[in-house]
């Protein structure tokens, strides 16, 4: 491990000390750092965005399902193993969320699609107090198992091996399959078709309902599996769906609605803008993702990969 | 709805008035908030103030999703704003801004606190509105409204030079007023008192604005954005401005919260204060002038009783959330509306059934609107 240096605490000296830095190895680690943060943000936001897009179900409970796919691999892990405790975990809150769209949201189609949104607030409130109830109020860990090793090192550079390389190629993997899913299969033309007209799909005979389910259930599974993945790396914890979930709406916003390219760009963009952030200026960390926001917002209201006319 | 008499106002009753109800509630709440009919309590005088603020931020949050149809997940910023620029007047502040010293000696000044949060909240206000009310509307407008008060809420949470950070700032004094003095201020039921005055007058003004012809063109918006344009009424202009209205309504709340709770933490703009002002209107009825009013009454009834029963009491508050949601998105007052042309049989399993509501229907006729928003002016 490197040896931090202190940052200064004024602006403008940050800003000289920024540019010193541009060829500094630290700048190469928070880049590294952003890339880690943005593949699991496109995770969480590429399963929201297919929600969004498809059935236009502003998901507030998405928070709370990447939450539970973290704590089921804490509760997992011990029994069944690392790797299928996060698969396993993936699972069961992709069929939770099949069921929780079945029952729930369902009823809501009719109705404005802001009422999904207050729906799920609701939801987010009944899961976070459950998994305080089950879990407690302290915030669990999950070690990774022994086998993987600790770090790697590639020239002079030390990389964390699975926070920094095994995580970003098991992402890159997963939208891979992700991306043949909604191009190459049957599955996805639908789902695509959907997100530009859902009523002219139904027309065609497909049966939509079904589709929403099997949508919700993939979204969630997503989530799940961003949660299991990232559970071995931050700290376990009940504000962990609260945290991540308007972060995650930024970056759909930042995408455009219902574009597959939109949530990988935002999220990386966010990730990597707000780590290089914790250089320049360490307070305003949590702010970068919004700053971006608005400037975009000014330039192109709907996202950078959005239509014009979606859900308004 | 009565049909207007020609050239003139059509006919109120008194009785069914909005804001004589709204004025009675202001009185018996003291004796009767917080009541626990199982432990025979009640009548705790902060709580009724908490229920007070709290429907006047929601009231002008409603003016926005009740009246122009826009849901904003972020107003709790407004009242972040309004609430912490009265705690720093009040109790004074000291922080270096890029190299500059920049202090404020603690001042004892009510209206000027007012003056500034209004200022400095309608500022903020009316630059959001330029940025995305134009730009956004629906599932958008609600989710970017969400993101920037985010970032009220993150300044309000890393900048612990101003704001005291999580900690936030302890110890504001209640200010005098005139002859009123800080000591009088300090007896809750004296600031009950002053606050049901402030907040009656507030909503005597919201009233105004719902019933003006203004606000029939936001309930135009509402319910036909397009056809309320080919009138040639200016939709965006009219968004925009209600935005801003809709602002100063917790900006005021937040004035009195700051007296209230003599200490400030960055949760008053958190995502959670945003949305439990969401299911306030939601659960009183947010089409109606009196239903955020309701609600915040309900929901902290129902806050102060279930969170002595459980550390878990939020789960409940969810769930309650979720069943209005579902069966009642009419609220409180859509039920007593349902229960006045259904029976109450009729009226709770219309809430859950749409085979209840279709054999209601072909009974009767579909209620009328409800009175106490329809515009009165017909121009």
């Amino acid at each position: 491990m490197r040896e931090r240096q202190v940052f200064p605490s004024h602006p403008e000296d940050a800003a000289i000390h920024f540019l010193g830095l541009l060829s500094a190895p630290e700048l190469l680690d928070q880049v590294v750092n952003g890339v880690t943060l943005g593949m699991l943000y496109i995770l969480v936001a590429l399963g929201l965005n297919i929600i969004l897009g498809l059935m236009g179900v502003i998901n507030f409970s998405h928070g709370s399902f990447f939450m539970l796919g973290a704590y089921l691999t804490y509760q997992l892990n011990g029994a069944i193993g690392f790797w299928p405790a996060i698969l396993a975990s993936a699972l069961i809150v992709g069929l939770l969320g099949m069921a929780f769209e079945s029952t729930l949201i369902r009823p809501l189609y009719k109705r404005l699609p802001e009422y999904t949104l207050l729906l799920t607030f609701g939801t987010a409130l009944i899961f976070t107090q459950i998994v305080r109830r089950v879990w407690g109020d302290d915030a669990v860990r999950v070690e990774q198992p022994s086998y993987i090793p600790q770090s790697i090192s590639i020239g002079s550079y030390q990389l964390p091996f699975y926070k920094d390389v095994l995580l970003v190629l098991l992402t890159i993997v997963i939208l891979t399959l992700v991306w043949l899913l909604l191009n190459k299969t049957n599955i996805g033309i639908i789902i695509r078709a959907g997100t530009r007209d859902a009523e002219m799909v139904k027309i065609m005979g497909i049966n939509m309902p079904l589709m929403f389910t099997l949508v919700f259930g993939i979204g969630s599974f997503m989530a799940g599996l961003a949660g299991a993945l990232a559970a071995p790396i931050y700290a376990v914890q009940p504000q962990l769906a609260s945290q991540w979930i308007v972060l995650t709406f930024v970056i759909v916003i930042v995408g455009g609605i219902g574009s597959f390219w939109g949530a990988i760009v935002g999220g990386l963009l966010i990730g990597v803008l707000s780590s290089l952030m914790s250089l320049f200026f360490p307070p305003a960390v949590e702010l970068t993702g919004y700053v971006i926001m608005g400037i975009i917002l000014l330039v192109r209201p709907r996202g950078l990969f959005g239509v014009e006319g979606l859900f308004e | 709805m009565s049909v207007p008499a020609a050239g003139g106002k059509s006919k109120r009753n008194v009785l069914t008035h909005p804001l004589l109800w709204t004025a009675i509630l202001f009185v018996v709440l003291p004796f009767v908030a917080g009541a626990n009919p199982f432990a025979h309590q009640g009548g705790f005088v902060d709580i009724a103030t908490t229920m007070l603020i709290f429907a006047l931020f929601a009231s002008g949050f409603n003016l926005l999703f009740g009246h122009v149809g826009e849901l904003s997940f972020g107003h709790a910023m407004f009242f972040a704003l309004g609430a912490y620029t009265t705690a720093l007047y009040t109790k004074g502040f000291s922080v270096v801004l890029f190299g500059q010293p920049l202090q404020h000696a603690p001042t004892d000044g009510m209206i000027v606190a007012l003056g500034l949060s209004l200022l400095i909240g309608l500022a903020w206000a009316w630059f959001l509105a330029r940025l995305i009310v134009p730009r956004s509307s629906g599932i958008y407008f609600a989710m970017i409204t969400l993101a920037f008060a985010q970032v009220i809420y993150f300044i309000a949470f890393n900048y612990s030079d101003l704001t005291g950070g999580e900690d936030g700032i302890q110890g504001i004094m209640r200010p005098s007023l005139g002859p009123l003095t800080s000591d009088w201020f300090h007896e809750s039921i004296h600031y009950y008192i002053f606050a049901a005055v402030v907040v009656f007058l507030t909503l005597l003004l919201l009233y105004w604005i719902i019933s003006s012809p203004f606000g029939s063109v936001l309930h135009a918006i509402r319910e036909n954005k397009q056809r309320a344009r080919f009138l040639g009424y200016d939709v965006d202009k009219y968004r925009v401005n209600a935005f801003v209205l809709s602002a100063f309504f917790p900006i005021v709340a937040g004035w009195l919260w700051a007296f209230f709770q003599q200490a400030m933490n960055p949760d008053a703009g958190s995502v959670d204060y945003s949305g439990n002002v969401v299911m306030m209107s939601l659960l009183g009825g947010m089409q109606t002038f009196m239903g955020p009013i309701i609600g915040a009454i309900v929901y902290w009834e129902l806050q102060n009783n279930v969170s002595q029963a459980t550390k878990y009491w939020e789960a409940w508050i969810g769930i309650v959330f979720v069943v209005f949601v579902l069966a009642g998105p009419r609220g409180v007052m859509g039920l007593a509306d349902d229960i006045r042309h259904y029976g109450f049989a009729n009226a709770l399993r219309r809430g859950f059934s749409s085979r209840a509501r279709y054999q209601t229907d072909v009974k009767e006729e579909l209620p009328p609107l409800d009175e106490s928003v329809a515009p009165e002016h017909v121009s």
